[in-house]
């Protein structure tokens, strides 16, 4: 069952397209993961985010200049290329300015029926964004009413949160069984069924997870877990590095990026006010750097997963230009090193050098056993 | 009267001879330390060739990136000038030059007198230009002139994942390490080239009416990548594409 | 070609009241405390209207500037920048801030001493760097930080919710202040820093519209060192007495027809902080008969612009003007929110679109031949959607030129290939150096 993930990602536009025909639903593009999909769900859409493909590419020289985050160019070339003409509409809710800028190119180069911008808070930690951005999800949720030209009720909204949370407390159950002394799945499967998530309809999504959940208990993998290490940092979704990784002899148990766990670490905590519920998830879920302020809230997070899951070492994966992760990656590689997990910062491109990677983590490797040994 | 067109590139000298709009002499030489020696040495060799004395010539003018380093030339052109111009006189219908050389490439929109409309440059990166091949070509162990005829008996596509030069040459190694074949790897060299010089093209818009200039145009395995890239069958190569700058400068005169 | 008009110039009568302002307020800063009063830093876009309220000794040192300052300094900016490599900080980061954070690790104040610590960092967050450089700061002085959050969307679509957000969160900054320092704030100083917050900004946008005229009173590279005023204190009364100054003198200039640049034929915008250690550029471009009349940065940065009657650009009308009368801390803390959420070099962090518009109104109603964008790789902010604008302006019918630099870092430029570059474009906008002009910059 948990190959189902690979070929999801593998296939996300036949999906998506396949999605699209079957239920005559609309497919909205996510720009990030603060959009509140709570309310894209409750109006029967599919919610496909917007992610690079990992392959060189020439098409967004024109629009974004070289020295914002490959990225958000890689991404944008999907939309130049043309590979997600299916989507009805696209939605950002504010987050970094690199990735603002793969939207507004987005917004003015292929036009879509439906496109909106959430301005959501950006200091998370503020008390005053949690009335502030119940005011924006309502404003949001109003705008898909009129897209549509159906009312969004109580129930459906109950209905979004339901099938949110549902997806998230099942990844965290298979998060779980991670924390185990032989995980029975590689970062790499878990990378796939994490990231797939965010554009595979929720309650298929879920259904396959509960049926993976079945099965981890009996499941082994052919090898010997090795040096437990965690992924920590900006978007990445780079199959192949986590496969060479897991390949020198460590198993990624656990990861601290949007890509993964920071998409579903938390739900909407029903509260009366379903509105308030959603706005407060995404204020409340562990953030990106670039909305960490003014603490470093993320840092303490990063360190109770990496304890919790047992973490030997982490590998700060940066995507090459991202200012927020730049912004913070000294100060938590110190707080990490300081707290007894060593760390390996690499700078992550569109696509990777892979000798040259696995040298670096082969050395880092041989470091953490090195330390087992005296 | 004999106009000289000197292009002072980055890594060598070409000058130009003209006489009422004909080539009367060729020559090339390596820019060397003194730039300006260089180019005194690329002169004599070139008016030997035509088989005429300094005094014949009417006009030098010089392009390139040493081209105020010439202190007995008569005036200078900008590099996109020189190329356009040269372009436009050797194949009229050119509305985009493309001008990859030994450390920077450029392309130029131009109108039908040579007159730059738009251009792009690729300048603060080895990666989008003849130094990448160089690198890569040393890390294959292969002279830069086979690089290309090698990379044309590629089987199959392989991705170049590295973004930048250093990082390129250390994954070539790893690829003959792990026995790729050579001209698998010679073509995944020019695949990486020729995505980022048409990344900078795009910036001025692709014109199907487009030539190729500059001395990597002589490289058949850039060439046939390029147009892969591009998905234009029909590109022009100029036929000796590194002295078309140096014919755009000695046209200069008088424009 | 025909001999271009020569216009007489003349020397600008406030340039060095400017240069004194400037030096002054590092003076003030510096000795603060030894007289009692307090400091803050932050950038030049915190609501520098509020701290005022807590007494006439609080002095503020905002960052940007005070980087360009070191940048014109190519040695120390780049020991800086060394320091701050040093501890692991990304050398892409903005340049401004990897300056900041290496004279405060290496404890070097550019103007002497040791670097003064502040008191309390105050910010605002539209750029993913601002927020970051004083998250860092602080934790590296161990003072407070406070930043408000203005990511409420562009103006044009400002709502009531939007706006309190950020009034709200202003009033929690002088509670936290006030925490601070341990001192009462004092509403009517807060009223008067407002208005003059908005009158030297409403001011200088004034200043730039009188560059409509033919020739240009002012050029760019003259501009930078006076919109510098409103960056280091735009609420100070002593900043918008001296814009009302140099409005009259300009105004003055406009009407006796003294240009900023003898031979002007040709009048561009530029974009983005240029790179500081090499404003010869502007000097180069002159050569042609060049002149930069500002950018929508010199412009916008610190200016605030409103429609005019007539539909053109021109100065916002500053409450005083529209006979607002300022009377609670919450009146005052709302107009400034309104007031800066209006800056026009805000709005491109939302849309690019929005600053094409801009840029397409400065290049028609300053009469402009041409724009140059520089491409700037040491800040992110302000470079952030500039290849959508190049498009948006060629769609247009506009001629652009894109540089690639620096404004802090040299490392990042390269000046043989700007020029070069500068060269071509002048080929196609069809001008040539001008025999006179390059002698004249010979001789001085």
């Amino acid at each position: 069952m948990i190959e189902k993930f690979k070929e999801w990602y593998i296939n996300r536009h036949t999906y998506a397209k396949q999605w699209k025909e079957q239920t005559g639903g609309k497919v909205i593009g996510t720009f990030c993961t603060y959009v509140p999909e709570e309310i894209l769900v409750a109006a029967k859409m599919l919610p496909a985010r917007i992610l690079g493909s990992h392959e060189p590419q020439d098409v967004t020289e024109p629009h974004i200049f070289g020295m914002f985050c490959p990225f958000c160019r890689d991404a944008l070339a999907q939309g130049l290329k043309g590979r997600f003409n299916y989507l009805d509409g696209v939605v950002l809710a504010h987050s970094c300015i690199h990735f603002r800028q793969t939207f507004n190119s987005w917004r003015i180069h292929l036009p879509v029926e439906f496109s909106y911008y959430i301005p959501m808070p950006n200091t998370v930690q503020t008390p005053h964004a949690r009335s502030y951005h119940r005011v924006e999800v309502e404003n949001f949720k109003k705008a898909i009413e009129e897209y549509t030209g159906r009312p969004i009720t109580e129930q459906d909204l109950d209905r979004g949160i339901e099938i949110l949370n549902r997806n998230r407390r099942l990844l965290r159950k298979v998060y779980e069984c991670r924390k185990l002394d032989n995980p029975p799945l590689t970062g790499e499967e878990a990378m796939y069924m994490a990231v797939t998530s965010q554009f595979i309809d929720k309650e298929e999504h879920s259904n396959v997870l509960e049926a993976v959940l079945k099965e981890l208990p009996e499941r082994k993998l052919p090898r010997d877990s090795g040096i437990r290490l965690m992924a920590v940092g900006s978007e990445n979704d780079d199959a192949e590095f986590f496969k060479m990784v897991e390949s020198v002899g460590s198993t990624v148990v656990i990861d601290e990026q949007c890509a993964g766990s920071r998409y579903f670490w938390n739900e909407s905590v029903p509260n009366g006010d379903r509105l308030a519920a959603i706005a407060n998830r995404y204020l409340d879920r562990p953030p990106c750097p670039v909305k960490d302020y003014p603490a470093h809230s993320r840092f303490q997070h990063v360190l109770n997963l990496a304890k919790d899951y047992r973490a030997q070492g982490a590998i700060i994966m940066q995507e090459k230009f991202c200012d927020p992760h730049e912004g913070d990656n000294p100060r938590l590689k110190k707080f990490l090193e300081e707290n007894g997990i060593p760390t390996l910062s690499l700078e992550f491109d569109s696509t990777n050098p892979l000798g040259p990677f696995r040298i670096r983590v082969e050395a880092f490797l041989e470091t953490i056993r090195g330390e087992e040994l005296f | 009267m004999i106009k000289a067109g000197i292009d002072v590139g980055a890594k060598t000298i070409k000058v130009v001879l003209m006489e009422d709009g004909k080539i009367r002499a060729k020559a090339k030489v390596l820019s060397g330390f003194d730039q300006e020696e260089s180019a005194k040495e690329a002169l004599e060799q070139a008016l030997k060739e035509a088989g005429l004395s300094r005094e014949a010539i009417g006009s030098i003018v010089t392009t390139g990136n040493g081209r105020k380093a010439i202190s007995y030339a008569s005036g200078d052109v900008t590099e996109p000038r020189a190329a356009a111009l040269g372009a436009v006189f050797l194949y009229p219908s050119a509305r985009t030059v493309i001008d990859v050389g030994a450390e920077e490439a450029r392309a130029i929109k131009c109108d039908p007198s040579g007159k730059v409309l738009d251009f792009a440059v690729n300048e603060k990166c080895a990666a989008g230009s003849g130094a990448f091949t160089e690198a890569m070509a040393r890390a294959l162990e292969v002279p830069l002139e086979e690089l290309g005829p090698l990379s044309l008996r590629s089987t199959q596509t392989i991705p170049m994942n590295a973004q930048c030069t250093v990082f390129a040459e250390s994954e070539v190694i790893s690829l003959i390490h792990s026995k790729t074949q050579k001209a698998d790897i010679a073509r995944a060299v020019h695949d990486g080239l020729s995505s980022r010089v048409v990344a900078m093209v795009r910036r001025v818009g692709l014109d199907p009416e487009l030539v190729l200039i500059g001395g990597v145009a002589h490289n058949p395995g850039f060439v046939e990548s390029f147009k892969r890239t591009v998905g234009i069958d029909d590109v022009r190569t100029a036929e000796e594409p590194e002295f078309v700058s140096a014919i755009g400068a000695a046209l200069a005169v008088g424009k | 070609m025909a001999t271009p008009t020569k216009y007489p110039t003349e020397a600008l009568k406030c340039w060095p009241k400017a240069k004194e302002i400037r030096q002054q307020y590092y003076k003030d800063y510096a000795s603060a405390h030894d007289r009692g009063g307090i400091r803050w830093s932050g950038g030049a876009w915190a609501f520098d209207a509020v701290p005022m309220g807590l007494g006439d000794d609080v002095h503020v040192m905002t960052g940007e500037p005070y980087a360009a300052s070191i940048a014109f300094d190519r040695k120390f900016a780049q020991e800086c920048q060394d320091a701050t490599d040093a501890r692991g900080w990304a050398r892409d980061l903005c340049s401004y801030m990897r300056i900041y954070w290496g004279s405060m690790y290496l404890n070097r104040f550019f103007f002497g001493g040791e670097f003064p610590k502040p008191d309390f960092y105050y910010q605002t967050q539209i750029c993913c760097s601002h927020a970051k450089w004083d998250q860092e700061a602080s934790l590296h002085e161990k003072v407070p930080f406070y930043c408000i959050d203005v990511c409420v969307g562009p103006y044009e679509t400002l709502t009531e919710e939007r706006l309190n957000y950020v009034v709200k969160q202003l009033h929690d900054s002088i509670e936290g202040m006030e925490k601070t320092t341990g001192r009462k704030y004092d509403d009517e100083k807060l009223i008067a820093a407002v208005h003059n917050e908005c009158r030297s900004t409403s001011l200088w946008a004034e200043i730039c519209t009188l560059n409509k005229a033919i020739p240009a009173p002012l050029d760019e590279k003259t501009m930078f060192s006076l919109y510098v005023l409103n960056t280091l204190q735009r609420s100070s009364k002593q900043i918008g007495d001296f814009y009302e100054e140099l409005r009259d003198e300009v105004k003055d200039r406009v009407a006796r027809g003294i240009a900023a640049v003898p031979y002007e034929r040709c009048r561009i915008i530029t974009d983005t902080q240029p790179p500081w250690g090499f404003l010869k550029i502007y000097r180069y471009m002159e050569q042609f008969g060049v002149v930069s009349v500002g950018s929508l940065y010199t412009f916008g940065l610190e200016g605030i612009f409103g429609e005019q009657e007539d539909g053109s650009w021109g100065p916002r009308k500053t409450p005083q003007q529209l006979g607002i009368k300022i009377k609670t801390r919450d009146e005052a803390l709302r107009i400034t929110a309104d007031w800066n959420l209006s800056r026009p070099q805000w709005q491109h962090f939302y849309d690019p679109a929005i600053k094409t518009r801009m840029m397409l109104r400065i290049y028609n109603e300053w009469k402009l031949n041409g724009v140059i964008l520089h491409l700037n790789r040491g800040c992110e902010g302000l470079t952030v959607g500039s290849s959508e604008n190049r498009l948006g302006l060629i769609k247009a019918g506009v001629p652009v030129m894109t540089y690639e630099g620096n404004m802090a870092d040299e490392k990042e430029f390269d000046e043989r290939r700007t020029t070069s570059r500068i060269e071509s474009f002048m080929e196609t906008l069809g001008l040539e150096q001008i025999p006179g002009a390059v002698a004249a910059q010979a001789a001085s």
